[in-house]
């Protein structure tokens, strides 16, 4: 999937133990207008999703605790060969998020929300581009650990008032900028997360992708400061 | 919890030691005043220098009304305190010079026997006190043992009286010392154990709230959970709207309590909290993020006003909310996001002298966000988009 515009649905597998979730996820890609998604597997354990058909789906939507257990450790393996994981869960506190950001997933959906962001989420993921959910927001703003990256004030401001309002456009017009800019600052955020942590192919093709879209230079890529090495304000963004 | 140094054992401890350094002065002072004034002036035509013997009297007093203000005022010995005890060693040289060669080991030499009570004084608070303490009396002692060489009283009279004064003083000296500073660390040892029963008690009392606080929520939880449970398991249709509505709620509810890990939530959030249950009595479905950061402690009077208009707003609330705190040492920010009626028509159902114009949002129907500075600091902004209102309620201003 490295067009720039998706060839055909996105070919979604979800590896989901509660068959009513996989009803629910199948509901949602129907209300689409534009039926971008389309669900090729399901099933209730990694295993079983990987021996099927959905072995070579574009993304796996994975819940984060199957049959009981959590499956967090497993989030990196499945990443690891270069399969777009979005993580979908009720246990959505920020070490949890962080965590499985850090293993490469490519985006994490609370259950409480995904009926509004999961076709995009999925749509942005299928592309390598940037989705950062209310409860990610949350999880970045609430990231105190040394090693995260160095959001500029606006970029923090971005994601806050994501995290706590209804939408972009209000985020936009409460910061006096465009609804795009608003869209750039959040994403610039989420593209620096993939700079941290194990590296993954997840990760190195989001800030691919960031490059080519112009999201930010590839010079970016390397300078990463950590906020204990230099307090100071990075240099302005520029709004689009 | 109290203060520490408010405990009664501890507050009597202090006063043992302080009674320690007291007695150590009025021992001093007893000394110089009944032994060492009636004997410089029963002596005074005996003396062969008596103005050196006023002078070093005087000289012994000064030195010990200087140690005696800094041992009962302060918790440290005075500065340069072994000038001081040159001093007093200079009182026992005078009053060797002060005396005829005969007398220099009698009763009319009071020096030498009385300067070992400045010296307790002296150096009470030094670290080695006990050390210095007999540094000192040693260098005494052989003062004294050179002045009577030099007078000539080698006699084994003279000698006998020397021996005996000289065991007979340091006892006294090095004992009242020694029993003095064993009161004192006694006393801080019954303060220290005090202090360590207190921090028990109150981490006891602690634990006693947040374990009250757990079955608080736990029997919330449970509350949350069973009535549904029970008239599901009855039989009610799964498909009645209004069922699904209170599973709905129930459930936000349960995400909630659990999301509530804090034992002692601080004022911000208990007010908060109080509202979000008071929606979810009305059947709205409350989305309570857990906060981010840890709220600061607040100035007398910021916590209700950062939760008034969020609190408004989620009155307001027809059948969902969401309510998020982002908090850092110096900034507070609660919002929620609801769908709410205008405010302007809310007014006239709510208490109307709880909005005052003056925060009230002169333009909140349309999509322009509007602040306003309520009393506190605090700034309330407001967003109307479609059905759902937004009210950002920040601390400090800015």
């Amino acid at each position: 999937m490295d067009s720039e515009q998706l060839a055909g649905p996105v070919r979604l597998a979800v590896i989901e133990d509660h068959p009513v979730t996989v009803d629910g996820i199948r509901l949602w890609l129907s209300q689409d207008p534009g039926r971008r998604v389309e669900l090729v597997a399901s099933g209730p354990t990694i295993e079983s999703v990987l021996a099927g058909p959905g072995a070579d789906a574009d993304v796996f939507l994975l819940d984060l605790e199957l049959n009981g257990v959590m499956v967090v450790d497993r989030v990196a393996d499945l990443c690891a060969d270069g399969r777009r994981v979005i993580v979908f869960s009720g246990h959505r506190d920020p070490d949890t998020v962080l965590a499985v950001l850090d293993a490469g997933a490519a985006a994490f959906i609370a259950k409480h929300e995904s009926a509004d962001h999961c076709v995009e989420t999925i749509v942005a993921v299928a592309t390598d581009r940037p989705y950062v959910t209310p409860t990610m927001a949350h999880a970045l703003i609430a990231d105190a650990r040394p090693q995260r990256p160095q959001l500029s004030e606006r970029e923090h401001r971005a994601l806050l008032l994501w995290f706590q309002s209804m939408s972009k456009a209000s985020v936009a017009r409460r910061m006096g900028i465009s609804e795009a800019t608003v869209r750039q600052y959040i994403d610039r955020a989420r593209v620096k997360y993939a700079k941290i942590g194990r590296p993954a192919p997840s990760k190195a093709a989001l800030l691919a992708r960031a490059i080519e879209d112009g999201l930010i230079r590839p010079d970016e890529v390397r300078t990463y400061r950590s906020f204990a090495a230099d307090p100071a304000e990075p240099p302005a963004d520029s709004p689009s | 919890m109290a203060s520490v140094t408010d405990d009664p054992a501890i507050i009597v401890a202090r006063r043992y030691a302080r009674g320690a350094t007291v007695a150590a002065v009025v021992v001093a002072a007893g000394w110089h005043l009944g032994h060492d004034l009636p004997v410089t002036l029963t002596a005074w035509d005996a003396y062969r220098l008596p103005w050196l013997a006023a002078a070093a009297w005087l000289g012994h007093l000064l030195v010990g009304v200087a140690a005696a203000i800094a041992l009962l005022r302060s918790e440290r010995p005075l500065r340069g305190v072994w000038a001081y005890g040159a001093a007093a060693l200079a009182v026992v040289v005078a009053m060797l010079a002060a005396c005829p060669p005969d007398r220099v080991i009698g009763p009319a030499n009071w020096g030498w026997g009385a300067v070992g009570w400045l010296a307790v004084i002296l150096f009470w608070h030094r670290r080695h006190h006990l050390r210095e303490l007999c540094l000192f009396l040693a260098a005494d002692a052989a003062i004294v043992l050179a002045g009577m060489l030099a007078a000539g009283a080698t006699d084994r009279v003279s000698l006998a009286r020397y021996l005996m004064v000289l065991v007979g003083s340091l006892t006294l000296q090095i004992g009242g010392s020694v029993g003095g500073h064993a009161l004192d660390t006694a006393a801080r040892w019954a303060a220290d154990a005090s202090a360590r029963r207190a921090e028990t008690e109150a981490a006891r009392r602690s634990s006693e709230l947040v374990h009250e606080d757990r079955l608080r929520r736990y029997e919330a939880v449970r509350q949350a959970a069973a009535d549904l449970l029970a008239e599901i398991a009855a039989g009610a249709d799964p498909a009645d709207e209004r069922l699904r509505r209170d599973c709905a709620v129930g459930a936000a509810r349960l995400r909630r309590l659990m999301a509530e890990t804090d034992d002692e939530p601080g004022p911000l959030l208990r007010v908060l909290r109080a509202h979000v249950v008071d929606a979810e009595r009305r059947r709205v479905l409350v989305t309570m993020e857990p906060p981010v950061g840890t709220v600061p402690d607040l100035p007398s009077g910021v916590a209700e006003a950062l939760a008034e208009a969020p609190a408004r707003a989620l009155r307001a609330a027809r059948s969902e909310a969401r309510v998020t705190v982002y908090a850092t040492p110096g900034e507070v920010i609660v919002s929620v996001v609801a769908d709410a009626e205008d405010e302007e028509q809310d007014a006239g159902r709510e208490d109307r002298e709880a909005v005052p114009a003056a925060r009230r949002d002169a333009n909140g129907t349309n999509g322009d966000g509007d602040a306003s500075w309520p009393g506190g600091g605090v700034v309330v902004t407001k967003e109307r988009e479609g059905r759902s209102l937004w009210i950002q309620s920040s601390w400090p201003a800015r």
